[in-house]
């Protein structure tokens, strides 16, 4: 019996020593096997270099931060259970999402119960801010990108007919909303649109019809590894439109897939590559340097939401998880994705980048600032 | 010409199916397992293709390297996963297959990375416009590597001793064996020939694709699925005819009921309604 | 606490999801790989209806209700062909769903139902009832099984043409199993639904159905508390192996591949084997 007592007595001096080194912790829930998984593996590779980051830089409040993470597979099923872990268990001060839609969505509800602030940071749901006051999202919502991009096609590069090959899920859908929304508006007539589903790699019955379309731009949606077949068929093809893509486009591997077919490309983005911003420059320079691969929007998203978390907390002084959202709500922090800044609902206000390819790099091509376009929804 | 630009998309696509569809079918006839792992060898074609093309700069040495090694690979599956099992009930060998598939996809994963593999410098790149229709090299070739294959397992299983062998075990094991067939041996060309099949179809579509991602073969596992039901289990002939049919079918498809059907429905509708009218398939088995 | 609450109620709905298939495969022989669809059809009619402002009982009876006689439609199709060609079949059935569900923008398209009602119970409160519509579902297939229905189900799956000349109209069991059975899919959709408050196409897909097909196996076709463990166990499994997260999959793979080779009749042989093992031991140290 006292060798129990005793035994319970150094295992919790043990406890109280740990606790004194104590971390900060950030909870993530990503998709790192599965059909998300190259997704999955970008984002929580951007967030380990922005703890790094930080870390290096002395920590926040004088203590080392420290992820979390879990692997949630891109299933809402799983990210339930996994946010109440990291929020009862764990005890994390913010919770951020590197996985898609559909786990952001679910494991919101929890945070916003729990009243523990979540960020997302690429999955574009509408409804994952709308979960509520503790929920904040760090990339563009699909529709106020999807209307850049008609701004883009009509006003900028001036084209008149489009046609839209649109990826099948709620990243391709509310881009496209967006696009259609101000398609008028800049003068631009949408010919047909053509649903593909995430698995599809062969484009070809889409492709001619595209060709029989004969459009002056495609506004593309989908990830490199739909993106990169289908630009690389559509040019094999003889279509000579301009393509117009967004961030899933937004990444190294897409040209080495599209090879000399992605020459020309335009995207949609938030990472500039020829940017003067000394966090977006240090960011692509020791991601490559750090993994070996080049950096793509996807890790700039999770690089982005962390930075956002560790500046939250250190203005909000502690790790009281109202004082950090209310932190997070007044944030106005240059990250490697833009200035960021969020309105009522937790959405991000900042400028959309145009990239374009030429010489097989993403290169700076335009910047999209207008306002009123790019406001995204209040409620 | 859109309408003769969607056939052709069509068929070369259905060419591809049949190719993969036809080890599965081979299989089921033989052994009447539905060999779900079969889409996890298209994808080991698909990746040995670019390894070694990417290592000795030949394409050629490539695809022959993928289909032989991934031939040799389906028998090795044969001796370890099914033959244990022959006599269990049906469900038994599906779901070993589904648990095998699914490791297979999470080998290749963790080994090759979730991103995927592409060509240094991907061959056949070029393109031939034939009457409006541009097709790739890559294309053209996948057409006719199909084409190549299927006749010449038609040719080997009507005129070579060994492929009537094969065929009169398919139909009747027991009697096969009592005129001196070695029924095991069929059975490892059985999978020999299936597998390196389906290793030709991963090599083209790595080309078509430049891309070979550890999921490459979720879609072609469920689907062959129905292209070989649709066919008649069992029917080589009939799986083909199937394929070409259900690749026409998801090109049109795809573009004329693209509001209504995402492409795997199309696919599972068709099937659905012939069955409901020809229960065994297109063509029965023989 | 609520994390384990939150887990267990996830176990709870996998068990029920798992029993309702076991009906149809375990106990009447039928080879269904699209049953997640049915679970979708319980989901979707529980979240629209809920969201309409139906109460939370009659929102969960009518998914029940929707369920079943899809399922029964779906049973007719099974009376027109056999075993592997029904295998295939309802997995088409299971994609033609979703690629219908994907492109109806009033039950959401591809962006899902969010913001699903809470039927207000509290979290200890959800768990329980799931507990008790798990255990009820328990009961009532152990009392079906022993029951002449349930002989008349074995006849069935054991030989179709036998059990006919016997003169079972197997075709009017046929449909019963899969009703039964489809209708329970559609309450542990239902529950799901308001459990996790977000549902999507994506949640009923082929990988869901293969995950319940392979809880039944596991659990051993036809064993009622088998399948109970099993789908108690496996649906968590992601959670218990969070400390291999980048090998969970490929141990998931390689243990369903290595059951079937090992033990195809699931824990319910091995723990029957054990048993036969540790009485055979006995028999002869008794001496008699």
């Amino acid at each position: 019996m006292s060798k129990g007592l005793l035994f319970l007595a150094l295992t919790s001096t043990f406890a109280v020593t740990a606790t004194a080194a104590e971390t900060i912790k950030i909870g993530i829930n990503v998709p790192l096997t599965g059909f998300a998984a190259s997704d999955g593996t970008s984002a929580l590779n951007g967030a380990k270099l922005a703890t790094e980051q930080v870390n290096s830089a002395g920590g926040i409040n004088g203590k080392q931060l420290e992820l979390v993470v879990y692997d949630d597979q891109a299933s809402p099923k799983q990210s339930v259970p996994i946010a109440t872990k990291l929020i009862e268990k764990d005890k994390v001060t913010v919770g951020i999402s590197c996985s898609y839609s559909g786990a952001t969505r679910a494991a919101a509800g929890i945070y916003q119960s729990a009243e523990v602030p979540y960020i997302s940071a690429y999955a574009i749901h509408p409804d994952i801010t709308r979960a509520g006051n503790y929920t904040f999202r760090t990339s563009f919502v699909g529709e106020v990108q999807g209307r850049a991009g008609a701004k883009l096609a009509g006003k900028i590069l001036k084209k008149k007919r489009a046609v839209l090959i649109t990826l099948n899920n709620d990243f391709g859908k509310s881009l496209v909303t967006g696009f259609r929304e101000k398609a008028e508006s800049y003068d631009v007539t949408i010919v047909n649109e053509y649903p593909y589903s995430i698995k599809d790699r062969q484009f070809g019955p889409i492709v001619a019809k595209v060709k029989a379309d004969n459009p002056d731009v495609i506004y593309a949606t989908g990830y490199f590894f739909t993106a990169g077949p289908l630009v690389s068929q559509l040019r094999a093809a003889g279509v000579k439109a301009t393509i117009i893509g967004q961030e899933g486009f937004d990444t190294q591997t897409f040209i080495k897939i599209a090879g000399s077919a992605s020459e020309g490309v335009i995207i949609t983005t938030s990472l500039d590559r020829d940017s003067n911003s000394q966090e977006s420059q240090e960011f692509i320079a020791q991601y490559e340097k750090m993994f070996n691969h080049k950096t793509d929007m996807v890790a700039a998203s999770g690089h982005t939401a962390v930075k956002v978390a560790a500046d939250a907390i250190k203005r909000a002084g502690s790790t009281d998880r109202s004082a950090v959202r209310d932190a997070i709500a007044k944030t106005d922090l240059t990250a490697s994705t833009g200035t960021i800044s969020f309105n009522s609902l937790g959405e991000v206000i900042k400028n959309v980048q145009v990239q374009i390819v030429k010489d097989g790099q993403f290169r700076h091509y335009a910047v999209i600032s207008d306002p009123e376009l790019l406001a995204p929804p209040v409620d | 010409m859109l309408f003769f630009d969607l056939l052709v998309q069509g068929l070369l696509q259905g060419g591809i199916y049949a190719l993969i569809a036809i080890g599965l079918t081979l299989v089921y006839g033989l052994l009447r397992i539905l060999h779900v792992a079969h889409a996890g060898l298209y994808t080991l074609g698909g990746y040995i293709a670019i390894l070694i093309t990417n290592a000795t700069g030949s394409f050629t040495l490539g695809i022959t390297v993928s289909m032989v090694s991934v031939g040799f690979m389906g028998m090795v599956i044969y001796r370890l996963i099914y033959q244990p099992i022959l006599e269990k009930p049906p469900f038994v060998a599906l779901i070993a297959s589904i648990g095998l598939f699914i490791a297979m996809e999470e080998i290749y994963r963790i080994v090759f990375g979730a991103y995927g593999i592409t060509f240094a410098d991907a061959p056949l790149q070029g393109t031939l416009n034939i009457a409006g229709i541009y097709l790739r090299h890559c294309e053209i070739g996948a057409l006719l590597l199909a084409a190549l294959l299927i006749t010449s397992l038609s040719l080997f299983t009507r005129y070579s001793r060994i492929g009537i062998a094969w065929r009169a075990t398919v139909t009747d094991p027991g009697m096969s064996q009592s005129f001196g067939v070695d029924v095991i041996k069929v059975r490892y060309l059985n999978f020999f020939i299936g597998s390196a099949m389906a290793a030709g179809a991963g090599s083209m579509v790595a080309v078509m694709n430049n891309l070979v991602e550890p999921t490459m073969g979720s879609v072609p596992s469920y689907k062959a699925l129905a292209i070989i039901v649709l066919g008649g289990l069992g029917n080589v002939r009939g799986t083909v005819i199937a394929a070409l049919i259900i690749g026409v079918a998801e090109a049109f498809g795809t573009i004329y009921l693209g509001n209504i059907l995402d492409r795997d429905s199309i696919a599972f509708a068709l099937l659905i309604l012939v069955l409901m009218v020809k229960p065994t398939g297109l063509f029965s088995k023989g | 606490m609520q994390y384990e609450i939150s887990l267990l109620t996830i176990m709870g709905i996998s068990i029920i999801a798992a029993l309702s298939l076991n009906l149809i495969v375990g106990f009447c022989g039928q080879i269904s790989l699209g049953h997640a669809a049915f679970l979708g059809v319980g989901a979707y009619t529980s979240a629209m209806l809920t969201k309409a402002g139906v109460p939370f009982t009659a929102a969960v009876a009518a998914s029940m209700l929707m369920a079943g006689i899809i399922g029964t439609v779906v049973g007719f199709t099974s009376l027109r062909v056999r075993e592997d060609f029904l295998a295939i079949t309802t997995m088409g059935v299971g994609f033609l769903f979703l690629g219908i569900v994907r492109k109806q923008d009033f039950l959401g398209g591809e962006m899902g139902i969010a913001m699903i009602p809470d039927p207000g119970l509290g979290k200890v409160g959800y768990l329980v009832l799931v507990l008790l519509l798990a255990a009820t579902l328990a009961l009532f297939s152990i009392y079906l099984k022993r029951s002449w229905m349930g002989f008349t189900f074995d006849a069935v799956a054991d030989d179709e043409d036998t059990a006919n000349l016997v003169g079972i109209d197997v075709s009017s069991y046929k449909l019963i199993a899969f009703a039964m059975g489809t209708a329970f899919a559609g309450l542990a959709g239902a529950l799901y639904a308001h459990n996790i408050k977000f549902i999507d196409p994506e949640s009923f897909g082929f990988v869901e159905s293969i995950t319940i097909l392979s809880m039944v196996v596991i659990g051993g076709t036809g064993s009622v508390w088998g399948v109970t463990i099993a789908a108690g166990v496996l649906s968590i499994f992601p959670m218990w192996f969070q400390f291999i997260d980048d090998y969970k999959l490929l141990v998931y793979g390689g243990l369903l591949c290595m059951i079937m080779l090992f033990s195809p009749d699931g824990l319910s042989g091995i723990f029957g084997r054990f048993l036969n093992t540790i009485r055979g031991k006995n028999f002869n140290a008794s001496g008699q």
